[in-house]
């Protein structure tokens, strides 16, 4: 993964969002062990802080718990709570700014709906 | 944490002209930090201060709980590395790495011979002889290589290619990662390195303007763009720290996040967009002291 350093979203997030993808993708399963802070700083090129905020956010979360002196490992509930917040947060906020940008070049809403539904079996038939 | 590098009240004038003025800051732990700041901003003179090269006028400064200036046990365990490093002329490369562990016990003679051959530094080459870039690649791997608890660099990348730069770079990280220590950077080029920091300090004039870490200074600022008129009511109120006229009477303005919390959605649908404002940006825009810009020149 390429690390997008223009500011929009923070390299600490981009961490964890990284992290949430491997476990969405079962590369992490329940109770596998999480990347160090420091490999992670080797992985992507950061400074090791930057690594470790992105893990602290993670835990924080509870899709990561950690074992003393052992590191970071994923919570049996990890995956179920990534899909449940992306569909929350992210699919929202998507939706809204289609419908905002769909708006603004005056596509009705029926198109608008005709568009996903050509988008979803265009992507069923692949 | 232990306590590094101490500064307190720090001044140093040069005849009467003030280098630096109330300089009071602390580094903590094995960080890197970036010294951030424009030409004649006092980083140089304050890197030549902690490393003992040069006396403030007034203030304190400890490095490693001992004053600096005429002290040996600093001098053993902090390096500044800058182009005007002297080695003496009759040294080839291989004479410096040879005579380096006398000064500096934890010097790593192997990583500084696999650095030479990777950036294809001969060792029969004098100091002397060396180009621009070269010299400071040079001096960069003997920094790197001396492991000293205290390790600073002067605008380290002056000269070299961006492949170079990117190298070193890593390499810095790399070998930070194995053996964590203080590290201080000044460099004009703080979005090509701003993800191995973990802290900046920001010089204004002599002074501190800034010193937080860089998640904190992400989050110090926030950028709107969008028609004139709009952009000027919601930024009222707020801290301008940079404004800018854009095609179409379309304004960009950067405001000081005080704990500020627009509503997106509202701002999206009166035609702003946020536009995310780089660490590198923002420190010019903090430390700058013209209003307007290079524009008003041109301007009758």
């Amino acid at each position: 993964m390429q690390l997008n350093s223009d500011g929009t979203k923070p390299i600490y997030v981009q961490i964890a969002e990284w992290l949430e993808n491997e476990i969405i993708a079962d590369q992490l399963r329940t109770d596998d062990k999480v990347y160090s802070q420091y490999q992670l700083a080797e992985l992507f090129n950061i400074n090791p802080a930057t690594a470790g905020k992105g893990l602290t956010l993670l835990l924080e979360e509870q899709i990561v718990y950690k074992k003393r002196g052992l590191g970071m490992f994923v919570t049996t509930e990890a995956k179920q709570m990534i899909l449940v917040k992306r569909r929350n947060e992210r699919l929202t906020t998507m939706v809204q700014e289609i419908v905002l940008e769909a708006r603004r070049l005056m596509v009705s809403e029926d198109e608008l709906i005709e568009l996903i539904k050509c988008a979803r079996s265009g992507e069923e038939r692949k | 944490m232990m306590t590094v590098i101490q500064c307190e009240n720090l001044e140093k004038k040069f005849r009467k002209k003030k280098a630096l003025q109330n300089i009071t800051f602390q580094i903590e732990g094995e960080k890197i930090t970036g010294l951030i700041g424009r030409n004649g901003t006092g980083k140089t003179t304050l890197l030549r201060i902690l490393a003992g090269m040069t006396k403030q006028t007034s203030g304190t400064v400890t490095i490693l709980d001992k004053t600096p200036f005429n002290n040996l046990f600093v001098s053993a365990n902090s390096i500044l590395i800058n182009d005007q490093m002297q080695f003496p002329g009759s040294f080839k490369l291989q004479d410096i790495l040879n005579f380096a562990p006398d000064f500096y016990e934890k010097w790593d003679a192997e990583l500084a011979t696999r650095l030479l051959q990777y950036f294809r530094l001969s060792p029969q080459s004098y100091h002397s002889d060396l180009s621009k870039g070269m010299k400071n690649t040079f001096n960069f791997i003997f920094g790197l290589a001396t492991r000293c608890t205290v390790t600073m660099f002067d605008e380290p990348i002056n000269g070299m290619d961006e492949a170079v730069r990117k190298d070193v770079y890593r390499a810095l990280l790399k070998d930070y990662l194995a053996y964590p220590r203080t590290i201080i950077i000044s460099s004009h080029f703080l979005d090509e390195m701003e993800h191995l920091l973990e802290d900046i300090l920001l010089l204004d004039e002599g002074k501190v303007a800034l010193h937080k870490s860089l998640d904190e200074l992400r989050e110090h600022a926030i950028g709107l763009q969008g028609p004139a008129d709009v952009v000027k009511k919601w930024a009222t109120g707020f801290e301008i720290l940079h404004e800018k006229q854009l095609a179409g009477n379309q304004l960009y303005t950067v405001l000081k996040a005080q704990d500020c919390t627009f509503n997106e959605k509202q701002l999206l649908q009166e035609g702003i967009s946020f536009i995310p404002v780089s660490a590198g940006d923002l420190c010019l825009y903090l430390t700058n002291t013209r209003v307007g810009g290079i524009d008003d020149v041109f301007n009758d």
